[in-house]
């Protein structure tokens, strides 16, 4: 109605000449109610309205062309991000093609054949510019996989030294060193980089007012991603040149498990801890777990960084960043945990020095009087243990007692075998493990049918156990050799006489050898390196190499010309014969080791090994390590290509002048062990 | 290298079975290692295994639990002699329980449950259950001194290694008389406990102190 009447009175107003009148005739009638001023002000008040209304309008379009402006910008921020990042992707993989080509020609002298070798930088730049949005992702990923590859084969290569450290371990220790350096250097650019790029830069991409950013600042961006690479650029020559000081194998696939597994464990600061832990399961298997949890590591951040759409502001950017340091972040970040923390400090200082430290982890305390000599099961976790006391010991490390201390747990003995009337002096077991055999200041060796591990320590007595004697020897039996291929047993006693023994035939004594005019045996060995002969040691300093078929003397190591004090004062406690190479080391009463060449009988070596007398030695399964034990109550790890002592224990108390009578490698596991004149024997891992 | 004058007391390897532990005696004061009883105990022991006063009599400055704990090891571990030779004898089939006199069957106190174990079977578990107490890192942690309650501990092992005496003298008297004449060691152990108070007399059923009293008086005579 009142719309109808306002049209009326609009149309009439637009044709005031034709309408007028006919208005002016009814108005009295029908509308009284209206009049001139007040359609007058109805209009004006209409026309406000709509006028304030259409401001309104323009007021929001203004906001949205504004919030476009501002869309636009931010997307023009993240493009110009995104270009720089390719940018220095780019960079960061034509460098280590360089290195890596630098570094393959230095060692093989011929060039590597790789890829496009072009500087990548326009080809990366102007391919962003194209199509920033379509390529963009495709091309990051690729080069993100790329480079990513290239710093994960520069990790192996790094760990590659670690496994080296298993052979060459001087070598490595001084590469050690210089790796340490490399990795404070990363250190130090890290930050650098975070600094410059992910926190300055990422800031300024997420301000409102984007859309200004300047050419200038374009600039200083591309400056900030230049100074990154060469930072980083220096940090991966310095491991360049790190590789390059080390003998690397690149074709050796079977070592590469282990190798990573290395880096992880120099960069990953729990692994001490773990190594500790579980060495009592196969040594293999565990350098092999950690790697495999490694790898997965790896992989799993890749897919995010593939996964990103081109619009995902956020997680492009820093995501992408941090994933790229990840790899060198965590070697930098785990050395600074490293020095922070002190008593880690020591583990792995001694850990990056010598890949393994010992540490006592068992204590053997059941024996009464001084624990003469032990030896390891082939295979099994277990040992046996002979002593002064007149028994043997059968130890189950799998089965221990909950220590006070949690630093080494108690095992307590599972058998104990008794049959010698006095002090057992020397041990040895067959390479099945199921047999054992021990030598006594009785004069006899006794030999045991060595009982299950898992066996109840007071079960009933089986006579099975004590399988008889090998009798022969009319004085104290000192030393006793078992050969695993032979099936054969040496011993030695102080009746002068050594003597081989067959040890399944009806009459078990195959050859005496009379060497009284050398002296008293004090220790026999098989010589491993060549098939028929031993070589035993005299109270005299005399060392000789026999024939075993004959009996005769094949090399007389040249003792004669050491110099120095009277032959009892170098009395030979122990010889020991190096698994595979033609090498005798002897350990003297004079606190030497001393290393001869079979075949010439020459001195390769003598070192003053202890404080005091060496008591006993032991070569390690692979033929690399040197354990010997002294009066001096410690014992020492050697490496044996270069001679240097890797570790020293002390491990035993003195009872009169006397500490540590033993010391011996299992054949295949990570453990080593002690025998003490204190009754105590200590194993380590 | 090594000064002459110093007497290294050490049995090195080569050593003949005659010369082993056969070196000039050192004095306890002189004696400077943590092992110091048991090396006294063992050189007095050698010098004649007879002469049981002078192996029982503690020098003046020794802690008496200690003196105590050493002794018993040793009796421990000479027992193991007693045992090697029962070994041999003393089958589960005669022997099916352990027991001395008619009056007590012994039962085994290495299990959980205490059962009648063969006597070869007792002796060996309460020598090798002995060898576990006393060495154990809880009990006796330190061999130079000892807690009050550790000490405590030392009274039942006693008894318990005492019948391994009494049963191998009631049933396997030859051996008994042959380990008893080369170690003198029933007799040192019975002066031991009596003097220490670690056994009260009536279960010291070996007739061995009135021997020693006869002894005695001869010797005094």
């Amino acid at each position: 109605m009142d719309e109808a009447s306002s049209q009326n009175q609009l149309g009439g107003s637009a044709n005031p000449a034709g309408v007028a009148n006919r208005q002016n005739l009814e108005e009295p009638s029908q509308r009284i109610q209206y009049s001139i001023p007040g359609i007058l002000h109805f209009i004006q008040h209409e026309w406000a309205r709509f006028e304030m209304e259409r401001s309104q309008w323009e007021l929001e379009r203004a906001e949205l062309q504004a919030k476009i402006a501002f869309l636009n910008g931010e997307r023009k921020g993240q493009e110009n991000l995104k270009n720089d990042l390719v940018r220095r992707i780019k960079m960061l993989e034509y460098a280590l093609k360089q290195e890596r080509a630098k570094y393959h020609k230095l060692k093989y002298g011929t060039d590597l054949v790789q890829g496009d070798m072009n500087p990548p930088v326009e080809e990366g730049g102007e391919e962003v510019r194209v199509d920033p949005d379509a390529i963009l992702s495709t091309n990051t990923n690729v080069s993100w996989k790329q480079s990513r590859h290239l710093l994960r084969q520069y990790l192996q290569e790094i760990g590659y030294t670690d496994t080296i450290i298993d052979l060459r371990s001087n070598r490595v220790r001084s590469l050690l060193g210089i790796d340490g350096g490399g990795n404070e250097e990363n250190h130090n650019s890290t930050p650098a980089m975070n600094g410059s790029d992910t926190t300055k830069r990422m800031p300024d991409a997420n301000r409102w007012n984007v859309t200004k950013k300047t050419p200038s600042c374009l600039e200083a961006q591309i400056q900030d991603a230049e100074r990154a690479v060469i930072d980083n650029f220096e940090f991966l020559r310095s491991e360049g040149e790190d590789a390059e000081g080390m003998e690397m194998d690149d074709d050796d696939e079977d070592d590469e498990p282990e190798e990573e597994d290395d880096v992880h464990r120099l960069k990953s600061p729990k692994v001490p801890k773990v190594a500790l832990d579980v060495d009592d399961v196969d040594g293999e298997s565990v350098d092999l777990d950690p790697d495999f949890r490694f790898l997965p590591d790896v992989e799993d951040s890749s897919p995010g960084v593939l996964g990103f759409g081109p619009g995902s502001r956020r997680v492009y950017g820093p995501g992408g960043e941090e994933d790229a340091l990840e790899g060198l972040g965590e070697l930098a970040q785990l050395t600074v945990t490293n020095e922070a923390d002190a008593t880690y400090d020591q583990i792995s200082s001694t850990k990056e020095n010598f890949r393994k430290t010992w540490t006592a982890k068992y204590t053997l305390r059941s024996h009464f009087d001084g624990v003469r000599a032990l030896c390891f099961h082939p295979q099994e976790p277990t040992l046996i243990t002979a002593s002064e006391d007149a028994t043997l010991k059968l130890w189950n490390l799998q089965k221990t007692v909950p220590a006070k201390k949690s630093a080494s747990l108690d095992v307590e003995p599972v058998y104990t075998f008794r049959g010698h009337l006095g002090p057992v002096l020397c041990l040895a077991m067959s390479g099945d493990g199921d047999k054992c055999y021990s030598g006594g200041i009785d004069g006899t060796i006794r030999i045991w049918n060595i009982p299950s591990s898992n066996i109840d320590p007071y079960d009933s007595y089986d006579p099975c156990v004590v399988g008889g004697s090998l009798p022969g020897h009319t004085d104290a039996v000192w030393g006793l050799t078992y050969h695993g291929q032979r099936q054969h047993l040496l011993s030695c006693a102080a009746d002068s006489t050594v003597r081989l023994w067959s040890t399944d035939a009806r009459s078990p004594l195959l050859y005496t050898y009379a060497v009284e005019k050398d002296g008293i045996p004090t220790s026999v060995d098989f010589v491993y390196e060549s098939s028929n002969q031993f070589v035993c040691s005299f109270n005299t300093a005399n060392c000789v190499i026999f024939d075993l078929e004959t009996g005769k003397p094949v090399t007389r190591l040249d003792t004669e010309t050491e110099q120095g004090s009277s032959s009892i004062s170098r009395q030979i406690n122990r010889v020991v014969s190096h698994p595979t190479l033609p090498l005798t080391i002897t350990g003297h009463e004079d606190r030497h080791i001393r290393f001869w060449d079979n075949n010439s009988g020459r001195l390769v070596q003598s070192m003053v090994a202890h404080l005091d007398s060496v008591t006993s030695l032991a070569v390690d399964p692979n033929g690399l390590y040197l354990l010997s034990g002294s009066h001096d109550c410690s014992i020492r790890l050697w490496q044996l290509d270069s001679k240097q002592c890797v570790q020293e224990i002390t491990a035993h108390r003195k009872k009169f002048d006397e500490s540590i009578f033993d010391v011996a490698f299992h054949p295949s596991k990570p453990f080593i062990a002690s025998a003490g004149a204190d009754a105590l024997a200590k194993v380590f891992v | 290298m090594a000064d002459q004058n110093v007497v290294l007391r050490r049995n090195r390897p080569g050593t003949k079975a005659e010369n082993f532990y056969r070196w000039c005696d050192e004095a306890y004061e002189e004696m400077d290692s943590t092992l110091v009883v048991q090396q006294y105990i063992q050189q007095t022991i050698r010098l004649d295994h007879n002469n049981i006063d002078t192996i029982l009599n503690a020098p003046e400055t020794q802690d008496e639990g200690v003196w105590k704990y050493e002794h018993l090891r040793q009796f421990c571990m000479e027992l193991n002699g007693l045992a090697v030779r029962l070994q041999g004898e003393c089958q589960p089939s005669t022997c099916t329980q352990m027991t001395a006199t008619e009056q007590w069957i012994f039962l085994c106190a290495a299990h959980k449950t205490p059962k009648e174990c063969p006597a070869i079977d007792y002796t060996r578990h309460t020598l090798d259950g002995a060898a576990c107490l006393l060495n154990s890192n809880k009990y006796f942690p330190s061999r130079v001194s000892i807690k009050e309650s550790s000490v405590a501990k030392l009274g039942s092992v006693c008894r318990r290694v005492y019948r391994i005496f009494s049963h191998a003298y009631f049933h396997h008297r030859q051996i008994f008389d042959e380990f008893e004449s080369e170690t003198t060691l029933c007799r040192r152990f019975t002066v031991f406990v009596t003097k220490y108070n670690l056994m009260s007399r009536d279960n010291l059923i070996v007739p061995i102190l009135e021997d020693e009293s006869a002894g005695q008086g001869e010797s005094e005579a």
